[in-house]
């Protein structure tokens, strides 16, 4: 026998059982929250670009600003891990207080059908943070085939072997299983943070000057031979009549604007959220918050280092410029670039092999991350097919190799007819637009799962350990809810309401829409196909009584 | 044949009570529970005199007053899985120096429960078709046999093959080593022997045959656990599963070709695969949270009809 933990007074004591594991290491699951609101793929691969659309709107003030609201997020996920700790997601969470048709139909959308049009998303961070700016240093810049120009995710052959590639890297990490990936994950983490640390000392310890004769020789690179290319580049943002607030600028109304595109990169904190062993209680509340909240602060901190470190080299004002330039936003500058802050810092490395290797680390940023495009779908596939929702081929692994060959292939194969109609039909790369919104209507679900909790699952809320928090006598849990998704709420109605964000538009919609009866039809024709065999999917979340 | 099987209910009076129900509400001919019925944990009802009382669970101290306030207490271990008792500081301070007074406690404690539990079953199932089975699991000392063996309402499945509406199940609750070193665990070679030994009084066809073996078959995804260091920590934050089941239980499988196999162990790796003809299920635990995970089974005598997991 021994005795639990505790300073003062033995609150508890356990017996030799099995699963009795010690506690987890918040920092392991930090790095996998870390890894989801990537700050180099998803935050300076899109969503701080969003600056070109509303340009009066304060970056900073955006970013801090939507980590405080994903907060609430991550209190509202703590809180549905402490209360249904081995449920294993929104699937699971959603089917257990609305019922299964719900909880399908969200979870088949948002993690199964619309990460089929993450592929072509992820290929174009690929090309823009690893193969162009590779190619670039090496001095591969013009538009033959393979060369940099080439690869621009406008021009479809590039971004459709990109996205072959980048569905391969997904593939192979479902393949490895978990374990090994994640000790992949946890090395690309290490080598990512050393390259984000190098380039941030090569914006502090350089000046405006020094970048503004480095960006005029890069030029040479891309072919424009031009010495005045920055002083172009900021005159062609004033001619553009695009002014660019300041760092710490704050203007209410404009960064409100601002927010719904931070949702692309710092919407997934979730993602690292983990719950094992038992004989615990409050304190892994805690500690999913510690490692989830951990990572947003962190990043968020991180981010808002970096652009103090990149306004110090070229000035904060230039970051929005370029990507302006880049979404057309500002036209006639000199040169076509994705404003990276790898390649605008490798600019300060003369060296180019150390070039390379400086840009290879960055890159970790994107490989760390690739394999989740379908690795957290396999597990809502496999789940959907353990309720009888799916056949049973669709959790099948492979005795062998123990890959879950049919979950796979179920993700792989719609995969790449997608990833063709990305790169070689224009239409429809507006519609991968709504990735985003399709996963926030599932956690949306999730949350409004979560608000009643505490009455629709009462027994099951009042054996929890966050049972007892709660303000004016309101369950903490709800009040996170509400706050979170009052947050996505007002970003939903801000995406479908307003032009800017491309999203609003009746193909993009109509398409949505396919999507989610798609999800429909699959749910009505199991539960009809299974009543004929005599199983009433009704019954897998229908509560026996106790008494 | 309908067959409901759970397992793993660690003690959780809420899924017992649950399962005592799944009968009915299920509608199922026959109950099966895998094994691994006792908790695991203690907890203190602390006295303060005076009528005031404090106890903790889930790391929240609960100041009590009155005998009302401690029953409810006492009730919401229960109903989690755990043992409360009524103590005085300085009985807990000899108790914590006394390790041998801890495991009778706990004895008493996990046998008194399981001896209240059958006379539950005995008044709850008076009068209902049902047949009910329990194997004890790795977890369950071996005085849990005695008390089952003696329970009128609920057969004992340990180590034998029992004959039910023309189908035999053989069972047994003995698992592969486990790093906590519990009571009904033995090397890969005399756990295949002693399922070998139940196995070969098995009469009826593959068809018609179900194995309720604990412990999942190694490598089948029903054995997938979080890996753990040296220190028992979990490994990548509990994100790196490995196999953890027997390589017995698989080769068990194998030779027999059953047309269905139960398991349990793994809490966190529910679902269902098939090796060969055989449909193995492992309907996962929640136990701490009184939800009680479930397979509702259907068998017609030449293959599983259907089949559901259920969380109810």
């Amino acid at each position: 026998m021994a005795a639990a933990d505790t300073p003062m007074e033995r609150t508890m004591f356990v017996r030799k059982a099995t699963g009795l594991v010690k506690g987890w290491s918040v920092f392991d699951a930090f790095i996998y929250s870390a890894f989801a609101i990537n700050l180099m793929a998803l935050g300076f691969g899109y969503a701080f670009t969003g600056i070109a659309v509303f340009p009066e709107a304060g970056l900073i003030a955006a970013i801090v600003l939507s980590g405080l609201f994903i907060i609430f997020e991550v209190l509202t996920y703590a809180s549905l891990i402490a209360v249904m700790p081995r449920a294993g997601g929104d699937y699971v969470w959603q089917s257990r207080v609305f019922g299964g048709g719900i909880g399908f139909v969200l979870a088949a959308t948002g993690w199964w059908f619309i990460l089929w049009h993450w592929v072509p998303i992820y290929a174009n961070i690929m090309i823009i943070e690893f193969i162009q700016p590779i190619l670039n240093v090496l001095g591969k810049n013009g538009t033959g085939t393979f060369d940099a120009a080439w690869w621009n995710p406008v021009h479809g052959t590039g971004i459709f072997i990109a996205s072959l590639a980048t569905a391969v890297i997904a593939a192979v990490a479902v393949s490895i299983g978990m374990r090994n990936y994640a000790r992949f994950q946890k090395w690309c983490f290490y080598g990512a943070m050393a390259g984000l640390v190098i380039m941030l000392a090569l914006f502090l310890f350089h000046s405006k000057a020094d970048f503004a004769s480095a960006f005029n020789k890069q030029t040479d690179i891309f072919g424009s031979h031009d010495p005045n290319a920055y002083a172009k580049t900021v005159a062609a943002g004033h001619a553009a009549g695009v002014d660019y607030k300041g760092f710490g600028a704050f203007p209410l109304k404009a960064t409100f604007l601002l927010i719904p595109f931070m949702l692309f990169y710092n919407l997934w904190p979730n993602w690292g959220a983990t719950l094992y062993g038992e004989v615990r209680g409050a304190s892994d509340f805690r500690k999913n918050i510690y490692a989830m909240g951990g990572a947003l602060v962190f990043t968020t901190i991180v981010v808002v280092i970096t652009f103090a470190a990149m306004a110090h080299a070229m000035g904060f004002n230039f970051y929005g410029i370029l990507s302006g330039e880049y979404w057309a936003a500002v036209t006639k500058a000199p040169t076509y670039w994705f404003p990276y802050p790898g390649m605008l810092a490798a600019m300060f490395i003369g060296n180019g092999f150390f070039q390379v290797v400086f840009l290879l680390l960055l890159s970790l940023w994107f490989f760390g991350w690739a394999g989740s495009v379908f690795l957290s779908s396999t597990r809502m596939i496999f789940a959907a097919a353990f309720d009888r929702i799916l056949p049973e081929w669709a959790a099948k692994v492979d005795d062998r190799t123990h890959v879950p060959i049919a979950a796979l292939l179920l993700m792989l194969v719609p995969s790449i007819p997608i990833s063709y109609l990305y790169a070689y039909n224009s239409s429809f790369y507006g519609y991968t637009l709504d990735a985003t919104v399709v996963i926030a209507i599932t956690y949306f679900g999730t949350t409004l799962s979560a608000i009643v909790l505490p009455w629709r699952r009462r027994e099951i809320y009042q054996a929890s350990p966050i049972a007892k928090y709660e303000l004016a006598g309101i369950p903490l849990v709800t009040i996170a809810g509400v706050i979170f998704g009052g947050f996505l709420a007002f970003c939903g109605y801000k995406w479908f309401s307003d032009d800017s964000y491309g999203i609003n538009h009746s193909n993009s919609l109509k398409y949505m829409a396919v999507l989610y009866v798609i999800a429909i039809a699959i749910y009505v024709i199991s539960r009809v196909v299974r009543r004929r065999e005599g199983i009433d999917l009704a019954m897998i979340n229908s509560e026996i009584p106790v008494e | 044949m309908r067959v409901f099987f759970a397992t793993d209910i660690h003690g959780s009076e809420t899924c017992w009570r649950k399962f005592l129900n799944s009968g009915t509400h299920y509608k199922a001919d026959v109950l099966i529970l895998g094994g691994d019925m006792t908790g695991k944990a203690l907890v203190p009802v602390i006295d303060d005199g005076n009528g005031h009382w404090h106890g903790t669970l889930q790391e929240q101290r609960r100041d009590l007053h009155g005998d009302d306030e401690v029953k409810a207490f006492e009730l919401d271990v229960i109903r989690r899985g755990y043992y409360p008792f009524r103590t005085t500081p300085d009985e807990l301070a000899e108790l914590e120096a006394d390790s041998e007074r801890l495991d009778e406690l706990f004895h008493s404690h996990m046998l008194g429960t399981v001896e209240r539990w059958m006379q539950m079953a005995e008044e709850k199932l008076a009068g209902q078709p049902q047949r009910m089975f329990v194997c004890p699991g790795n977890d369950d000392q071996f005085e849990v046999d005695d008390i089952l063996a003696a329970a009128r309402r609920v057969e004992l499945a340990e180590g034998r093959v029992v004959d039910i509406d023309g189908f035999q199940m053989a069972s047994t609750g003995w698992a592969n080593p486990t790093p906590w070193h519990t009571y009904r665990e033995e090397p890969e070679d005399v756990l295949l022997e002693r399922i070998r030994s139940v196995t070969s009084q098995l009469t009826a066809p593959p068809e018609r045959t179900i194995l309720n073996l604990h412990c999942p078959p190694h490598g089948s995804g029903l054995d997938d656990a979080p890996g753990l260091d040296e220190d028992l920590k979990p490994k990548h934050g509990g994100h790196a599963p490995e196999p953890v089941g027997s390589t017995a239980v698989r080769e068990a499988i194998e030779e027999t070709r059953p047309v269905l196999s139960l398991h349990g162990h793994i809490h966190e790796a529910r679902g269902h695969t098939r090796i060969g003809p055989t449909l193995c299920i492992n309907p996962g635990s929640a136990y701490e949270q009184g939800d009680l995970m479930g397979a509702l089974i259907e068998l017609n005598g030449k293959k599983v009809k259907n089949f559901v997991l259920t969380s109810g």
